[in-house]
């Protein structure tokens, strides 16, 4: 089954990897940041609390919260929302802008809840659209996912889908599914990524 | 009615299209039974149809249980009334969307721009076309009729500055324009693939990643979605998602899939759109339409479309299924013109993912057009006036036997018609009628009562159409002998109309007419073979929706296509029979519309056509898509008729065959007559007389 999802994600245009665990993934990820020179990163909240990430991407913003919408967008640029990344990643130049636009941002780091064999899919609960930024903003989309979280297709998750739908103590229960990175096929129908969201989808399998 | 033009570029970006969506499409589709699928999605909206108000209750209840404020809208100026209402409150002046076709419906880009709000499209494509000052020509692929150079056209005169023509390029400039347009937005608005009743969720499919963004960016989202699209549970909306992507690109499953209970925001509207939707589900002619979940296969893969494209074959929504939403939403008047353009070739129905009847509906639309709106007076004389009277009908094909001097060349051609008619013959030689009429030369041949050299295996009866009782008389002829060679005591049916022309025309009375005419002298004794695929359907098919008496069922019953019959009952005789054939003869097969589509033929007649060759088929592209001929609609639209016919001719030169076999006598008029006006060096022939030119 593992195999068919890393076939099926491949085919999708997504990047696997498989990693030992998840220090491996974090080392993996701050390698991979440099050597692509991708500056500014987000991190999903509900990972940025999960060892090892809560030390060492503690300086890492966290992407659009409920704050930055109080704080009066358009533009989401200001203040608590910073989406530059200091500590343990990658220093900031001096003299640069206390925070870039978020709107260009380089890097996403996320955690999926399943994955999907039949489609390749990556299946994520979402508890805000802080975290749903995250995936979606950056150029590249960087995402763990625990092989044991890997079913055979969709319909076996219909009831956990519903069951999160259905949850009223959070004030947005959404269910997000992706497959590879943005695409659109809208010019002459030649497939093309990176339209709106990543041009890059790495998924680090644990 | 407007003068509908093939441009040779977009007709060029539209079939290259369909080929590669074909093939993708088999690949998404490996390992799944498409039957299956969308038999399930169809009984899901079906059912949710029936008891849609109960379902939009509960999804309007759960919805605002999350936090969403649910709005009703009886027609589109009530939805952009209420959409500008959200936007005043919320001092909207910039609004960016993800696509949403059921705004192209209501207008609404252009009602809010004049009030002041910008309405900025994200999709790549909508983006595009809105650019241009166009319409959607697609509704999964929005600016298919621009190419790279359209559009790097476009982005240099919006930019100021040059644009390389280069698709990645182009994307990428796209990419970081519009997100400046989504951050700048206070609104985003989307529309809706599925509305979930028992949890008040909002389903999202996109590849781009455009509806993630509007959904989260903006600090207040709409949703526009229409009634239709509300489904019980979490796992109806899966079997839609299921055969959604599947089915509209070919992809197993599209990039973004987004399922959305309950405002991110600070605050989301859903408007649930009715626009006569409700009436169209009340009416049980046309209720299947609402089964629609906007794939496109239809478009897809119809002939038409893929030579006018989404500006000519449209009015907001396109092809066929458009037609019939444009009747209900858009008024008759405005589906008049679209309704002739439909072929009747049922292609679009083996792809449709929820099994709508599309063409079956265009002919109940071309019904309502005709009893609502007046009909065109030749097909009122024809259909009404000849058709639908068998006495007169049969006057008429004698007046034309005995003009037939005046008509006729040698070689069964007619002489050509005059040149302000040209564009009737022009492209494909017309023939003349035969010098005696089937009925008359069966007589001659097999005279009453007819026994067969061989013991008898009971009565078969031949019912050979209009086409090969009054032109093509040697096909009823084969086939007869062929079934006296195999020991059947052969019959012929009345040489009389099946009535079929009229009831597609829209003319149910006149086919009624002439139905009964039929059914009232036929003798149903044993099998009755056909030889023509629409009257096939027209006796196992339609016939019974006009006739319902226990004759008309026995016959429906009775009737089967030739190539089937054979394949059923005297495969292993007639492979004894059969004769060495000639070294050296290729051919290939065309697919008639009906035979294909509506009677599951194709496979019979191939097995047939094989046999009577001692050759395997030369296959040619897109053997299944229509050659133009479709009955009256050559003479409505003559020029897709030619453009059809030069298709089909290229795909069978291609092949190099040196026959081309088929199973309707209408598809031989038209092919026939092609290679004819071409001087193409092929034998088009109806697989009864292959094979009865191979058995001995």
């Amino acid at each position: 089954m593992i195999e068919r999802f890393i076939e099926k994600a491949r085919i999708a245009g997504a990047e696997v990897e498989r990693v030992a665990d998840p220090r491996a993934a974090a080392d993996f990820i701050r390698e991979f940041l440099k050597k692509n020179d991708l500056r500014t990163a987000l991190i999903s909240p509900d990972l940025k609390l999960r060892p090892p990430f809560d030390r060492e991407f503690a300086g890492t913003g966290t992407a659009l919260g409920a704050d930055s919408t109080a704080a009066g967008a358009p533009g989401f640029a200001r203040g608590s929302t910073s989406a530059v990344l200091d500590r343990g990643l990658y220093p900031r130049a001096s003299g640069e802008p206390e925070a870039r636009p978020l709107i260009w941002v380089d890097a996403g780091i996320v955690a999926a809840d399943h994955g999907v064999a039949e489609t390749g899919t990556l299946v994520h609960f979402d508890r805000s659209d802080a975290e749903k930024n995250v995936w979606t903003l950056p150029e590249v989309c960087i995402c763990l996912l625990e092989a044991r979280a890997v079913t055979a297709s969709l319909d076996d998750l219909a009831p956990a889908f519903a069951a999160h739908l259905g949850r009223t103590d959070i004030p947005s229960p959404q269910v997000s599914l992706v497959t590879g990175p943005s695409r659109t096929a809208d010019i002459e129908g030649q497939l093309t990524i990176g339209v709106h969201g990543p041009s890059r989808l790495i998924v680090l399998l644990t | 009615m407007k003068k509908r033009t093939v441009d040779p570029a977009l007709k060029k970006v539209l079939q290259d299209f369909s080929l590669s969506y074909l093939t993708k499409r088999r690949t998404a589709l490996e390992g799944y039974d498409f039957e299956e699928l969308r038999t399930r999605l169809a009984a899901i909206k079906d059912d949710a149809l029936d008891r849609n108000e109960e379902l939009l209750a509960r999804f309007e209840e759960n919805a605002r249980g999350h936090g969403s404020v649910v709005l009703r809208a009886r027609d589109g100026a009530e939805a952009n009334a209420a959409i500008l209402e959200i936007c005043r409150r919320h001092g909207v002046r910039k609004m960016a969307k993800s696509k949403s076709m059921v705004s192209e419906e209501t207008g609404l880009n252009d009602y809010l721009a004049e009030r002041g709000v910008e309405a900025r499209e994200t999709d790549l494509g909508e983006w595009i076309v809105q650019i241009a000052a166009e319409r959607p020509t697609h509704m999964v692929m929005p600016a298919i009729h621009l190419t790279r150079k359209d559009v790097a056209a476009l982005f240099a005169r919006r930019l100021g500055r040059d644009v390389p023509e280069d698709i990645p390029a182009l994307v990428r400039i796209a990419r970081g324009e519009m997100r400046k347009e989504i951050f700048a937005a206070q609104a985003g608005l989307s529309g809706a693939n599925a509305l979930i009743a028992e949890s008040g969720a909002i389903v999202l499919v996109t590849n781009e990643g455009n509806g993630r963004l509007i959904t989260t960016v903006p600090p207040v989202a709409i949703v526009l979605a229409t009634i239709e699209k509300v489904v019980p549970t979490t796992a109806d909306a899966l079997a839609v998602l299921k055969i959604l992507p599947r089915n509209a690109t070919g992809q197993t499953i599209t990039s973004y899939v987004s399922f959305i209970a309950g405002p991110h925001a600070a605050a989301q509207y859903i408007i649930l759109l009715d626009n006569h939707r409700s009436e169209m589900a009340a009416d049980p002619a046309f209720r299947a339409a609402l089964r629609c979940v906007k794939c496109s296969a239809c478009l897809n893969v119809c002939p038409v479309y893929q030579l006018l494209g989404g500006g000519e074959y449209a009015h907001v929504y396109m092809g066929g299924i458009g037609t019939l939403f444009t009747a209900w939403i858009h008024g008759l008047d405005k589906s008049k013109a679209l309704a002739k353009l439909c072929l009747r070739c049922h292609r679009c129905e083996a792809y449709c993912a929820a099994k709508i009847p599309i063409a079956d509906l265009i002919t109940a639309l071309a019904e309502r057009l005709n009893r609502e709106t007046g009909m065109t007076l030749w097909k009122r004389f024809a259909f009404n006036g000849v058709m639908g009277r068998p006495r007169l009908q049969q006057a008429a094909f004698k007046a034309a036997r005995s003009a037939r001097k005046a008509l006729g060349t040698k070689d069964g051609f007619a002489r050509r018609l005059p040149a302000w008619m040209k564009k009737y013959d022009r492209f494909r030689a017309l023939p003349s009628p035969a010098p005696a009429a089937l009925t008359k030369l069966f007589k001659k041949e097999f005279p009453s009562p007819f026994a067969p050299v061989k013991a008898a295996k009971g009565p078969v009866t031949i019912y050979g159409g209009c086409l090969i009782e009054h032109f093509y008389p040697e096909i009823g002829l084969a086939t007869a002998r062929v079934l006296a060679k195999l020991g059947y005591e052969v019959k012929l049916a009345p040489g009389l109309c099946c009535g079929f022309p009229p009831s597609n025309a829209g003319f149910r009375k006149a086919s009624g007419r002439a139905f009964a005419a039929l059914l009232g002298k036929m003798e149903i004794d044993g099998p009755v073979v056909t030889l023509c695929p629409t009257c096939a359907t027209m006796l196992s098919k339609r016939g019974l929706e006009i006739d319902g008496s226990e004759k008309a069922k026995s016959l429906a019953k009775a009737v089967i296509p030739f190539g089937r019959f054979i394949v059923e009952n005297e495969l292993a005789a007639v492979r004894g029979m059969r004769k060495n054939a000639p070294a050296g003869l290729t051919v290939t097969y065309h697919d008639s519309c009906h035979h294909k589509n509506l009677l599951a033929a194709e496979r019979a007649s191939r097995t047939i056509v094989e046999l009577a060759l001692g050759a395997g088929i030369a296959e040619m592209d897109e053997a299944d898509k229509c050659c133009g001929f479709a009955g009256s609609y050559s003479l409505d639209n003559p020029e897709i008729s030619a453009e059809l016919l030069a298709d089909k001719l290229a795909a069978i030169e291609k092949t190099g065959a040196g026959i081309v076999a088929m199973d309707c006598p209408g598809c031989l008029l038209q092919i026939r007559g092609g290679c004819r006006s071409r001087g193409l060096a092929v034998r088009a022939a109806h697989t009864a007389e292959l094979l009865d030119e191979s058995l001995s």
